[in-house]
């Protein structure tokens, strides 16, 4: 099987490797170092898929991430991938693909009816027409539109690729490995300061790869890979390519997009398939190049319409042709070069010039190899519907008003070139002030916010001598500021072509009575006929024409359509094209995968979990669990078939008539301790705390300054600047912050220094009529009677050889302890309490239980101090000291709050008084 | 009496993750470290006593961020403001702390079970803890230490050593497994050795 | 995200802190009378200026001290951090 498109030698593709892919069912083959594209272009393939609004027939336009056409559908390992662009997707091994946005094939589409109905569907029309009445918009009109008009289709299965992140820090973030990359890159790197290069495509070198330029008697690609290849070798720079930064977000943050293993037929098993690079730089160079722009004319989106340079890059890098009988249109010197490539193999191009009489270096060289050159021409439209088989063409006046007599030319292919367009994007992120620039007709960077230079042709700088001379002297500039080195690099010589100056001129008018589409963006099929209308019916600013006509809101951005659809507007509105302005350009610069934005924060690193050291014996003892904030609790210990409501009840009704024992770890736990302790706690809680005795606990209740009722728990004096204090535990990291606020900011003249001890100890709750019993039996050596160890009373134990804490603390009205263990003897504790309460027929209960005892008790709970709750609400208002000031108690004077007709908690008890 | 370190449920020993064909060498190594005492000093605001001459093992506090006071059995790292952290595998300093640091003047906690504390040693470390912490790597060196976060969870990090690379991750011990499972698992790339 | 000077730990990501409001406000004194206007100030009233904003910021995951930060509110731009106890220049 032979390419009939692949010229025999040439490109850097490896010819040495064949690969095989399948495109819409059908088999072909590339070369190691094709995209999709270019290998489905050697294989004469143009029709890749259908447009968005009116299913016309779709090719490729550009050959990189400009691309608004060949988006495609991607399978791999028996997953898929939506919204590809082919002109990005590397070739490998088995790789498939298929055609979005047609039904049932691409050859033969349904929705191409639209094409032939257009004039049902002008701007606006979705919103329109599918308005009213509003009832049917989301059963029926929704998703008719979304099955014609959507993109690709998600997968619904689980994605199995990883997804990493990584955060890093640099001194100088350069987007982009072109010449202006490069050179800022080396002479950065020779002053010592960490660099991070960065490229989306797999090949560095940017324009150097297809350019006829020569830097210091090298060709411009080889001193690119030289330079590339000295780069690696330093220690403070790193070097990726397909890696994409996507994002400038604040403080010289950015986001990279790398694609580890997207061009392997299957990710290396625990490799990831992409990574998120968050990379803080101290300075950005943005080195991002340009897009070539098209001239708009009718039927200018039929396949075999492109960008020219995108038709030299497929000959110089992948050495294929985009036709055999090219037609170059252009109105600057860019598209000579495409057109003499052409030449070199043997192909006879014919050059359209807009302009009258162009002289330059280039053109005489063109106008030597003897390539057909017409001057004052232009292409009035394409002809052919899946494929270009002819164009329409004239000559056009110096006004450009006005065409002369229609000729039509036989082609296979054109190439457009309406000269470039910087590409602003991060600039623009970055919060920079762009300006346009009337030289070139576009937007360049302004004004700097951040820490961030432009450089080269994203700069709107087209020679490259002088963009290698300012990237040299930038890199150099912004790297002695950090490392104040100032090593000398001396600048390259430079051979390249002089230009001459482009033709302002972005429109060919329409002939009398055509009434062809020209389109401005092509996956979203906005021609100019639409922005007229959405002018006509009133819309004036840019954005929102951009949203009534939808130009620029594809997945392509518009990176090809924003400036003409300006300049179209401009004109209308008589208006120049800065005083409209251009749309917001917003992150993400190009798709990401969501898979990679989400990264690991999967399955069970979705979010942490917190575990009691006693864990696995709930596990190990049919725990049912609940989320209690991000701790795990057993919420009931399940026996047999029994459901929530049995097993609670058993396991509270055996607290009420043997005992219980419940994993108390996660409540708060915080050491107050310090010589200003006891005054501090006085001024956090709402009752008195002066006089508590060492060796007694208290129960307590604190306010937020707004009276609201933030959390309870009971607060033991463990000795004289010695405090424990027990928080609920959703409330624990709240409390602990609340009171660093005060002891830091309100009160710095207390000595007091409060730390979470709430992991350093294991905690088990022993209720029930039996509990002293059990205690005793665990604490042979220790008084527990109720003389030794009296209600709200604190006493050391030694559990077996095991330093323990006892607290005479009860939620359930039954006599109840809690016995904390240091928590590398937490499941010790626990076993020993099972152990020794076997003959008391001691079960363990879970929250259920523990909120059915709270609530017969008539305690307060989790439910109740909900964040909108005063004290009265709660029947807590006997814990309100009168005689001392407190944190929020100035806000239980407001109105509301001794409004007699407030919500309050009661207890409600059965007539019987029995059940 | 039976001890149960923090992450006694979910370290398992052996190799994992791209592992073959790689020297042992290479490997990163993982290892859980236990039964250390672990102290919060917090000298109070009206403290006069001079941090000249307050000593422990023989290491003076010192009051410099990410600074690490060391010899072979004691770390003291500073976690704040007049704040450290001692780590020490001496369990008897605790009582030559309580008897040279006056309860007027020093807080004095011990948290030695609060802790989970996964040790990472190789060329790759910094490049796992990049995965899930937004510190600055590149600016660590030996015997400094931060606190921050790895993948939301709070993590003080020491690095004990930088030939290899190597350090000592301490989380809060309920998160201890879900700590170590963030740990191990960007650690799969490289491949590692569980100790 | 932001990038924030911690007074005490040096520049680190906004991952690690926990904002905590306008940091101008005054807590009035404990068992001092004040007014309802004056409470209410204290407790609710704020403005909510576009510019230049003293806020509080606790470093949460890092030295746990609460800082002022002075924020321009539309730009993000930090223009100095303060230690709780230091005096506003
Ligand atoms: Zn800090």
């Amino acid at each position: 099987m032979t390419q009939s498109y692949r010229i025999e030698t040439g490109g850097l593709i490896n010819r040495n490797k064949k690969i095989s892919f399948k495109f819409n069912g059908t088999s072909y083959f590339g070369y190691e170092g094709d995209t999709l594209a270019s290998a489905l272009l050697a294989n004469g393939v143009h029709l890749v898929g259908r447009s968005f609004k009116y299913h016309r027939p779709r090719g490729f336009f550009g050959a990189g991430v400009d691309e608004p056409y060949a988006v495609v559908q991607l399978y791999r390992n028996g997953e898929t991938e939506p919204n590809i662009k082919a002109t990005e997707q590397e070739l490998f091994e088995g790789l498939e693909a298929s055609s979005v946005n047609c039904w049932p094939s691409v050859n033969f589409d349904i929705g191409a009816i639209n094409n032939f109905l257009k004039i049902f569907l002008p701007a606006g029309f979705y919103y329109k027409t599918f308005m009213w009445p509003k009832s049917f918009w989301y059963k029926i009109y929704e998703p008719f539109i979304r099955k014609a008009a959507g993109l690709g289709v998600a997968s619904t299965k689980h994605d199995k690729e990883r997804y990493e992140h990584k955060y890093e820090y640099c001194d100088l973030l350069i987007a982009g490995s072109g010449p202006s990359g490069l050179a800022s890159a080396y002479s950065a790197a020779k002053n010592g300061a960490k660099v991070i290069l960065a490229e989306d495509k797999p090949r560095y070198g940017g324009s150097l790869l297809t350019s006829d330029v020569n830097i210091g008697n090298q060709s411009g690609k080889d001193w690119a890979d030289g330079i590339i290849s000295e780069l690696k070798e330093m220690p403070n720079v790193t070097v990726k390519n397909r890696s994409q930064v996507f994002g400038y977000y604040d403080h010289n943050m950015l986001v990279m997009s790398e694609k580890v293993s997207d061009h392997l037929p299957k990710t290396k098993k625990y490799h990831p398939n992409k990574r998120l690079w968050y990379i803080r730089a101290k300075e950005v160079l943005i080195s991002s190049g340009s897009i070539e722009r098209p001239i708009v004319f009718g039927n200018n989106d039929t396949p075999g319409v492109m960008l020219s340079s995108a038709a030299k890059e497929y000959l110089k890098v992948y050495g294929v042709l985009v036709g055999k009988k090219p037609l170059v249109f252009t109105n600057n010197d860019s598209g000579y070069e495409t057109a003499i490539e052409f030449k070199k193999h043997g192909v006879e191009p014919i050059v359209l010039d807009s302009r009258s009489n162009p002289q330059s270096e280039i053109i005489d060289e063109a106008k030597n190899l003897g390539i057909n050159i017409k001057n004052s021409y232009v292409v009035v439209a394409a002809q052919g519907y899946k494929k270009v088989k002819s164009a329409d063409v004239a000559t056009i006046s110096e006004d450009k008003k006005t065409l002369g007599k229609i000729e039509n030319i036989n082609c296979d292919c054109i190439c457009v070139s309406g000269f470039w367009t910087p590409t602003i994007h991060l600039v623009s992120q970055s919060g920079n002030k762009t300006k346009f620039n009337e030289e070139i007709d576009a937007f360049v960077p302004g004004v700097s916010k951040q820490n961030e230079t432009t450089l080269g042709a994203a700069n709107g700088v087209f020679t490259l001598e002088e963009t290698l001379k300012t990237s040299f002297e930038k890199g150099k500039e912004l790297s002695k500021k950090i490392t104040e080195k100032d090593n000398e690099i001396s600048i390259p010589n430079v051979v390249e072509k002089k230009y001459s100056k482009h033709d302002k001129f972005w429109c060919v008018p329409l002939p009398k009575g055509k009434s062809y589409k020209r389109f401005l963006d092509f996956q979203n099929d906005v021609a100019v006929s639409d922005v007229e209308i959405a002018l006509r019916e009133g819309y004036r600013s840019i954005e929102h024409v951009k949203r009534y006509t939808t130009l620029g809101m594809a997945t392509d951005q518009g990176k090809t359509s924003n400036l003409n659809g300006l300049q179209l507007v401009s004109e209308i509105e008589n208006k120049v094209v800065p005083s409209v302005g251009h749309t917001t350009f917003r992150p993400p610069y190009t798709p990401i995968s969501i898979g990679a934005i989400v990264g690991r924060e999967v399955g069970k690193h979705s979010k942490p979990t917190r575990k009691s050291p006693i864990h696995n014996w709930h596990e190990e003892h049919n725990a049912v669990f609940v989320d209690a904030g991000v701790w795990l609790r057993p919420r009931y210990y399940k026996r047999g078939n029994e459901t929530l409501f049995e097993a609670s009840k058993r396991e509270a009704k055996n607290v009420r008539t043997n005992v219980g024992v419940c994993d108390v770890t996660t409540l708060g736990k915080i050491d107050v301790k310090g010589p200003d302790a006891a005054e501090f706690l006085n001024r956090v809680y709402t009752n008195a705390w002066l006089k508590l005795p060492v060796g007694k606990a208290r129960y307590g209740v604190m306010l937020r300054e707004d009276g609201i009722v933030m959390d309870d728990g009971t607060t033991t004096r463990i000795s004289e600047n010695h405090y424990h204090m027990t928080t609920t535990t959703a409330q624990a990291a709240n409390v602990l912050s609340h009171l660093e606020y005060y002891l830091q900011l309100v009160w710095p003249e207390l000595n007091v220094n409060v730390v979470s001890t709430t992991e350093q100890w294991a905690g088990a709750a022993i209720a029930g009529p039996k509990s002293r019993d059990l205690l005793q039996k665990l604490f042979p050596k220790t008084d527990v009677s109720n003389e030794g160890l009296p209600f709200m009373g604190y006493v050391e134990g030694d559990l077996f050889g095991v330093k323990a804490r006892i607290f005479r603390i009860s939620f359930s009205g039954e006599l109840a302890y809690e016995v904390n263990v240091e928590s590398d003897n937490g499941r010790f504790m626990w076993e020993k309490i099972i152990e020794l309460g076997e003959e008391f027929q001691i079960q363990p209960y879970g929250t259920e239980a523990l909120s059915t005892l709270r609530i017969e008790m008539g305690h307060v709970a989790g439910s109740e101090l909900d964040g909108r709750t005063i004290p009265y609400d709660n029947a807590l208002e006997g814990l309100l000291s009168k005689k001392k000031d407190f944190i929020g108690k100035r806000s239980l004077q407001r109105a509301a709050f001794v409004a007699e007709d407030r919500q309050r908690i009661v207890g409600v008890v059965p007539l019987d008084k029995k059940n | 009496m039976s001890l149960i370190s923090a992450l006694n449920n979910v370290h398992a020993k052996g190799q994992f993750g791209d592992f073959e064909g790689k020297d042992d060498k290479n490997l990163l190594s993982i290892s859980e470290t236990t039964n250390l005492l672990i102290l919060q000093i917090v000298q109070y605001k009206s403290s006069n006593s001079s941090l000249d001459n307050m000593q422990v093992d023989g290491l003076n506090l010192r009051d410099n961020p990410s600074l690490v006071s060391s010899n072979d059995n004691t770390r003291i790292l500073w976690n704040g403001p007049r704040n450290w952290i001692l780590v020490s595998q001496k369990k008897d300093t605790l009582n030559e702390i309580e008897q040279k640091f006056n309860d007027n003047e020093f807080a004095i906690t011990d948290i030695s079970h609060s802790k989970a504390i996964i040790e990472i040693e190789g060329k790759e470390a910094k490049e796992v803890l990049k995965k899930g912490c937004p510190f600055n790597f590149g600016e660590l060196e030996k015997n400094q230490c931060l606190n921050s976060t790895y993948n939301g969870m709070s993590v003080t990090i020491d690095m004990l050593d930088d030939d290899p690379d190597k350090f000592r991750i301490f989380g809060l011990r309920s998160f201890g497994e879900s700590l170590y499972h963030s740990i191990t698992d960007a650690s799969l790339e490289f491949g590692y050795i569980a100790k | 995200m932001l990038h924030i000077k911690c007074p005490h730990c040096g520049m680190r990501s906004q991952n690690e802190f926990s904002y905590g409001g306008d940091a101008t406000v005054k807590r009035p004194e404990l068992n001092k009378e004040v007014t309802d206007q004056e409470w209410d100030n204290f407790v609710y009233n704020r403005v909510s200026p576009r510019g230049k904003h003293l806020e509080l910021w606790q470093h949460l995951s890092g030295c746990r001290q609460w800082i002022k930060v002075e924020r321009d509110t539309a730009t993000h731009e930090i223009f100095k951090t303060y230690k709780a106890n230091e005096e506003i220049a």
